[in-house]
């Protein structure tokens, strides 16, 4: 099934796990497979305390209770693994839209469905927004554990014609998702300003915040070197005629790169540089990074 | 300017001249955001100017079919000049030189003479209009006062043809004086008689030279071609020689031409250089102001509007060409 501009509806996800590594602690109550501040049975060994604090005979440390000088008797303590809860913010204004030798409205469809389908594996919440001016009302999804809701919203994302613009529905949503520290992945292609972006990341600061970077290569690298070229912009409209040169693509290039440094320096003050896919997504590249986990 | 239109309906299209200053003439091609991409100068110029050609030539095309034209009009100036009907022997005896015999060699005979440097006046006189008439046995109208110079000057180089039999001055001089009569023009005029010879005036034909020379002021030069010889105007008769018009027709010819009233000069010319000063003389004394009509022909504008319709889109052409287009190689799912 192919909608107008090309996507593939009904395009199956990629078979592929992504494995979540955080470098924070998560304070839900809930078991999980990520490390958090819950004392509890799996785990890692924590500490030792006294079996007054800690009645469960079970766990006695027949070792460490010889050791002690108080003779008293001393339990192991283990940390829980916990469950966290991981949103996934895909941009949805009128640059996701443009197609050139990519769909990075499709690029964002095959990666929230990934992230999701990971997430709920290890027993993660899971929500995705999709937001331009506003939280879009129709793709909206709290974090749930339940699986397969991800594939109709991939699907759905696959047919949305993005047309407006903006970042104030990023923000709305950093409102809806406020609370516990969570995984954020902010899906988007930062055709933003530096204040615009320093406001999001400003709005997403309580929680571990993810920017995945979307490009196409026919928007800059793959421009022709000479000849007019005549633009649209699909957000706002405007129409421009460009002497395409040599010398000006450098330029655009580097405009491009300049942008591109702006969102490194600001998502690495935030915690974690950015991961850029250019056209194609390398998902053993996407794995390496989220194992990395951030700073 | 006076533009006008052949067919003004088709201004009513002039307004798809504006039309390129919203509409950009090329296939546009979605982009991202244009926002962080300066505009550049060279884009700015290259934009702005198509539009313009495409405006230019949209008007082009639209002058070019209401056919615009500047008007064709008369202009009244002044210059200094007369009309002048020059009038003129062709006699058979012209085809003499000066010294009565056939011209041989280079020699030049008295029509060739005064055919030459009548064209060198007709030629420097530039605002004068000129009539020609001609007389031998009988008078002739060769041109009515015109300023055609091709004609006049067409009429003067047929002088030098062979003459005919004799000469009628009385009814030429009438002639011209009809000639004149015909031009209702207002300006200064003048009868410029060439001729080798003179002859007895009618009684009948005298009065009413008399009678038209005192209608309206027209100055009369008398060229006498002079041949070897004959006997000039101003000679007196000789002892015991009669002093009729028939002994001494040049003699009497003057002085009948000095009772008209008119301002009259007679130039007695016996070789082509003091034909040459006669008529430097004439020339000199012609200095009246005259009004004369130039006429403006209608200029045809609509070949230039196509013209230039044709090389604006010829450079349109050329852009259009040059356009380049973004890659839309994705295929769909990428998986």
């Amino acid at each position: 099934m192919i909608n107008d501009r090309g996507n593939s509806v009904g395009a199956m996800p990629p078979a592929v796990d992504i494995p979540f590594r955080l470098a924070w602690r998560s304070s839900a109550v809930r078991a999980g497979a990520h490390r958090s501040r819950q004392g509890g049975t799996g785990g890692l060994f924590k500490d030792h305390v006294s079996l007054l604090d800690n009645p469960d005979p079970r766990r006695i440390d027949l070792r460490a209770s010889a050791r002690d000088p108080l003779e008293a008797l001393r339990v192991r303590r283990f940390e829980q693994n916990s469950a966290i809860t991981a949103y996934a913010l895909v941009d949805v204004t009128g640059s996701m839209g443009v197609v050139g030798h990519t769909s990075k409205i499709s690029l964002a469809a095959d990666l929230v469905s990934v992230l999701a389908a990971s997430a709920r594996r290890i027993g993660d919440a899971f929500g995705i927004i999709a937001c331009d001016s506003d939280v879009h009302g129709e793709l909206f999804q709290r974090a749930t554990r339940a699986r397969a809701g991800e594939v109709e919203f991939a699907a759905e994302l696959r047919g949305l014609t993005p047309n407006r613009r903006g970042v104030e529905g990023l923000i709305r949503a950093s409102e809806l998702i406020a609370g516990r520290r969570k995984l954020v992945i902010l899906i988007s292609d930062f055709q933003m300003s530096s204040q615009e972006m320093e406001d999001v990341f400003a709005a997403l600061s309580p929680h571990d915040v993810v920017p995945i970077l979307l490009r196409d290569s026919a928007e800059v690298e793959g421009l022709p070197n000479w000849g007019l070229l005549a633009l649209r912009d699909v957000e706002t409209g405007r129409r421009r005629l460009v002497a395409m040169r040599p010398s000006l693509k450098t330029r655009w290039c580097r405009v491009d790169a300049d942008r591109r440094g702006r969102l490194r320096a600001i998502a690495s003050r935030h915690g974690r540089e950015p991961f850029e896919i250019t056209d194609v997504i390398d998902w053993d590249r996407l794995a390496t990074y989220f194992a990395g986990g951030g700073i | 300017m006076n533009l006008a239109f052949a067919h003004p309906l088709f201004l009513l299209a002039l307004p798809l001249a504006l039309v390129p200053l919203v509409w950009l003439s090329q296939r546009t091609h979605d982009y991202a955001s244009l926002d962080f991409m300066d505009p550049d100068w060279l884009s700015t110029a290259v934009d702005w100017g198509l539009r313009a050609l495409l405006s230019l030539s949209l008007l082009g095309l639209v002058l070019g079919l209401a056919g615009l034209h500047v008007r064709g009009t008369s202009i009244e100036r002044v210059g200094t000049g007369a009309h002048i009907v020059l009038l003129i022997d062709r006699s058979s005896s012209m085809d003499q030189t000066f010294a009565g015999r056939q011209p041989t060699g280079d020699e030049m005979s008295k029509s060739t003479a005064a055919r030459v440097l009548l064209e060198d006046f007709i030629q420097k006189r530039a605002h004068d209009r000129f009539g020609v008439a001609a007389f031998s046995t009988a008078p002739f109208l060769v041109l009515p006062i015109t300023d055609h110079k091709e004609a006049v000057l067409a009429a003067i180089r047929a002088i030098d043809r062979p003459g005919l039999a004799f000469t009628d001055v009385g009814r030429g001089l009438a002639l011209s004086l009809a000639t004149h009569e015909a031009d209702p023009a207002a300006a200064s005029r003048a009868i410029v008689l060439v001729s080798d010879g003179a002859a007895v005036i009618d009684r009948k034909v005298q009065e009413l030279l008399r009678q038209g020379f005192s209608k309206r002021r027209i100055n009369l030069y008398w060229l006498y071609l002079r041949t070897e010889g004959s006997r000039g105007i101003y000679e007196e008769p000789r002892q015991g020689e009669e002093d009729t018009p028939q002994a001494l027709p040049e003699r009497h010819l003057h002085k009948f031409f000095l009772t008209l009233g008119a301002p009259y000069r007679a130039f007695e010319a016996d070789n082509p250089q003091s034909v040459a000063d006669a008529i430097a003389e004439i020339d000199k004394l012609e200095r009246e102001p005259i009004r004369y009509v130039e006429r403006v022909p209608q200029t045809d504008l609509a070949h230039w509007a196509y013209a230039i319709a044709a090389v604006c889109l010829a450079i349109l052409l050329l852009a259009k060409l040059c356009e380049v287009g973004i890659a839309r190689t994705w295929k769909g799912a990428n998986v």
